[in-house]
């Protein structure tokens, strides 16, 4: 096979890996930082005072910061799969329906994405007051759902939007039900885009502070908030510990999934 | 679709994290403002639980009390001028002062603040202040004695400032030899003009926590918190703290109950405990702040007690001064703030 | 015509009443107290007033705005710089390294903001890691100020939206047809007309996409800005910000969000009917997003 088609950019194979390192470098360099002084003797992470395991074990035992981690992971794990479920269902409907009002559809993609944080969160609060919703677990479920749905709605949209629609129709023609006819052609098609969207989703909901300070409640803290609430006296390097444990957890779970995928 | 299992599943763990019962007192603070196992003292001694819930600025937390109308919480720790604010807004319920007989423990030189005349309203918990901070190791301490030396030319894009309009105009309006609590505007005009020739040598407001670009050598002179010097001694002792001649900003964060608090007398009962000498000792020396608790200060050994940066004698506290509530002048701050951050 | 089917409402209606409820009523909202008094005790004050909007005439804010939409743009261009050739290479590979490297992208984003900024400071700082390097090496006599310049903000900006803009292009990239472009090849088309002609109105969507995601965002962003820049610039999202929580003047706050939706959205739809009429046979229907 010849590899013309990568001949656009006429990577040498040099130019290649020197891109591909040099994002690496720059995207991991921070994060090793971040994992060293997790077990730095020195508090504050300015230098490299040796080696130890205090902070770990401190994490060990504050529970609070432990459980919110947890708590942090539930919601970003259900937002971004409910968000991902809507936007999927909201950029099909956009690529493949006419109905009235698609374009303002789109236009209230736009304004959520573009409100700030701030008004959304009050926003927010009023309207969960208002409907009596106390907060926890489900308001901010709904908080975050909201605001990672326009990620999922444009990256799904966007990889659906120069597909023919005419395969559909064809599909339809030949007796498929309608959801049968997205779910053969559609999802599959659009798997990238939901695991992107996914992604995406799951990182915004696990660092979002301001809106999350206003939606969530006493019994159910998250992490960022947390962290956040920190620097009062200084976020200690338990903080650093944790989130080494989180990369070493997803990069095992990463790695476990690829092995068993080979495997099949 | 078994990402629907999963996710109900979750959503089911998230619930049961919320169903609790029993008698409990809801607390809205810092994180790890108290010590974990204070809060677990006193559920041994009194059966209560401390549901403990945090905010990350004053802001939040007034902002969020005032659109949930003072329900949610039992026991709120704002800072000096924000409790002002809240009391006078209705937010706050007053204490019940026969209900904390360990009242009497705390220092009356830090009662009766004009944030809040009698007490009517708050229990001091920790009090401190934002001062001068010096790397010794890159200029002599002795060349600096109060805000005005921040002007000096030779710091031109070297000094740390904190992102607190109130406290940056605090400097010049006492080396101006105003109130840093007057609300009138010609005041704080004269105290943005004299800013304004401060801010070639500003090269950082620190929004998070001022001692991070001290001991990483990126500053060596700015404004910082005592607690910050504190803590951090240990481990670079070269950090050192100032009491500015024209006075220092004070601020003390204190126990109040918001008006639709649901827990009131497990909020009186968690005051009180939190008054406890033992109890005020351990907060000390926990989180390195001062606490107004005389007989906790008491028991503290001699060189904490007698250390001048945590408790400054009362020539110092006196020539400082705490941040009150400025009303609506809090617009004409805002204003020039924002003039001098856009460099008009 | 399709036939009429239950899956049609399906699509349309949950997301639709999730956007009505969840965005349409609080913005309408907000467009009712950007025509209100500030109200100290109260939040607001129901006396209808223009003066919100009035005030925005001021040039302090014009340069506000300028600024931070000077921020976004740049970011939005250095990430879609570095992010398509990311792309390409990433949507090249085999599925099981692709997964891989995919995962690997979106990681380091899976811990804490603050401590991550930290991190960033400690590389940036004067005594830091690039400064270290650069001093031992001898490039550099005395330390270069990284930190707490326009610099260190971009770095900053850059490092936090990359994956919303790789994320997005990628799934794009990855179904391109590459018959296409051989077959331009074939045709003698020079390695620029490919790119030009082909590559980039084909994957148009997914740029469309990861500018508008990274860019929308890093407009009301302004976290890293005072991290790392110092906070001595306002940004639009530290004004709304200082309306909502330190001045309390809602419906100023107000006025300045609605405002920036508007201009924002004033300025999208002339990118795309400029874009349309230049790149008309390039297929971007995108100007309903």
């Amino acid at each position: 096979m010849t590899r013309r088609f990568s001949l656009p950019f006429n990577m040498t194979r040099f130019a290649k890996w020197l891109l591909v390192g040099s994002v690496f470098l720059y995207l991991y360099v921070p994060i090793a930082v971040l994992v060293a002084n997790g077990f730095n003797e020195h508090k504050y992470g300015t230098e490299w005072r040796g080696f130890t395991l205090k902070w770990f074990e401190k994490l060990w035992h504050n529970t609070n910061l432990m459980d919110a981690a947890g708590h942090s992971l539930v919601v970003a794990v259900s937002s971004a799969t409910l968000a991902t479920l809507l936007g999927a269902l909201g950029a099909i409907a956009m690529y493949r329906y006419d109905f009235r009002g698609k374009k303002f559809m789109g236009g209230l993609v736009f304004v959520e994405m573009m409100s700030p944080d701030i008004v959304l969160a009050i926003a927010f609060l009023l309207i969960f007051m208002a409907l009596g919703i106390s907060l926890g677990f489900w308001s901010l479920l709904l908080a975050h759902t909201t605001f990672c749905l326009p990620f999922t709605i444009i990256t799904v949209f966007s990889r659906l939007n120069n597909f023919d629609n005419s395969v559909l129709d064809a599909a339809r023609d030949l007796g498929a039900s309608e959801w049968t006819a997205v779910r053969k052609i559609l999802l599959p098609m659009s798997a990238p885009a939901l695991i992107a969207g996914w992604l995406l989703s799951f990182t915004l909901s696990l660092d979002d502070v301001i809106i999350s300070s206003f939606v969530s409640g006493p019994g159910y803290e998250i992490l960022p908030i947390r962290v956040f609430s920190l620097v009062k006296i200084g976020v200690s390097p338990e903080v650093n510990v944790l989130a080494t444990l989180m990369l070493v957890l997803s990069l095992t779970l990463v790695l476990l999934s690829q092995w068993i995928l080979k495997r099949k | 679709m078994n990402v629907k299992k999963w996710c109900a599943l979750l959503a089911l763990v998230g619930v049961n994290g919320l169903a609790q019962a029993g008698e409990q007192v809801v607390v809205y603070n810092w994180s790890e403002y108290i010590p974990e196992d204070t809060l677990q003292e006193f559920k041994k001694e009194t059966g209560i639980e401390v549901v403990y819930s945090t905010y990350e600025s004053n802001e939040t937390l007034y902002t969020k009390l005032k659109l949930m109308k003072g329900a949610g919480y039992d026991v709120v720790v704002p800072s000096t001028y924000y409790l002002n604010k809240m009391a006078k807004e209705g937010l706050l319920q007053k204490v019940d002062k026969t209900k904390l007989p360990n009242f009497t423990n705390l220092d009356p030189d830090l009662l009766n603040k004009p944030f809040d005349p009698n007490n009517e309203y708050s229990v001091p918990y920790l009090w401190g202040s934002t001062g001068i901070g010096i790397n010794v190791k890159n200029i002599p301490k002795d060349s600096i004695t109060g805000w005005q030396d921040f002007w000096n030319p030779k710091f031109k894009n070297q000094l740390l400032l904190t992102d607190d309009v109130r406290e940056v105009f605090h400097m010049a309006l006492r080396i101006k030899g105003h109130s840093a609590n007057t609300t009138d505007e010609a005041q704080i005009k004269e105290a943005y003009e004299y800013l304004k020739e401060l801010m070639p040598n500003v090269l950082v407001f620190n929004s998070d926590a001022p001692r991070e670009p001290f001991l990483s050598g990126d500053v060596s002179l700015g404004m910082i918190w005592n607690g910050s010097v504190v803590q951090s001694r240990e481990d670079d002792p070269n950090l050192q703290y100032i009491y500015p001649k024209e006075g220092a900003v004070f601020w003390m964060d204190s126990f109040v109950i918001p008006s639709g608090a649901k827990n009131v007398a497990n909020a009186h009962k968690f005051i009180n405990y939190m008054l406890k000498a033992e109890v005020a000792k351990v907060c000390v020396e926990y989180v390195g702040y001062a606490t107004p608790n005389k007989a906790g200060k008491a028991l503290l050994d001699d060189a904490t007690r007698s250390d001048p940066v945590i408790f400054p004698d009362k020539a110092t506290l006196d020539a400082g001064e705490f941040h009150n509530d400025v009303g609506d002048a809090v617009l004409i701050y805002d204003k020039y703030w924002q003039l001098l951050k856009a460099g008009k | 015509m399709t036939r009429p089917d239950p899956f049609r409402w399906i699509s349309i209606l949950p997301v639709n009443l999730w956007l009505w409820l969840w965005v349409l009523l609080p913005t309408l909202l907000v467009v009712i107290v950007s025509f209100a008094s500030r109200d100290p005790a109260e939040l607001i004050a129901w006396d209808f007033t223009f003066d919100n909007y009035t005030r925005l005439a001021d040039p302090l804010y014009l340069q506000v705005f300028w600024h931070s939409l000077w921020l976004a743009g740049i970011t939005a261009l250095l990430c879609l710089l570095l992010g398509f050739p990311f792309a390409w290479w990433l949507a090249r590979l085999r599925p099981g390294p692709r997964a891989l490297a995919l995962f690997l992208i979106i990681i380091p984003f899976w811990t804490n903001s603050l401590i991550r900024t930290y991190a960033i400071k400690l590389i940036l700082g004067k005594q830091g890691l690039i400064n270290t390097v650069l001093l031992q090496m001898g490039i550099v006599e005395t330390p270069l100020d990284l930190l707490y310049t326009p610099f260190a903000v971009v770095f900053g900006l850059v490092y936090i939206l990359f994956p919303f803009m790789v994320l997005p292009l990628y799934s794009n990239l990855e179904k391109l047809d590459h018959s296409l472009i051989e077959a331009a090849r074939d045709l003698g088309a020079g390695r620029w007309q490919v790119l030009r002609q082909i590559v980039i109105p084909l994957t148009m969507p997914g740029i469309v996409a990861g500018t508008l995601i990274v860019f929308l965002p890093a407009m009301g962003m302004f976290y890293i800005s005072d991290l790392l820049g110092g906070a001595k610039n306002l940004l639009v999202g530290n004004v709304v910000r200082n309306q909502f929580l330190s001045s309390m003047d809602w419906p100023f706050g107000s006025a300045i969000s609605i405002t920036l939706i508007v201009l924002m959205g004033l300025l999208m739809l002339a990118y795309f009917q400029a874009s349309k009429r230049i790149n008309r046979a390039g297929g971007i229907h995108d100007s309903t997003l």
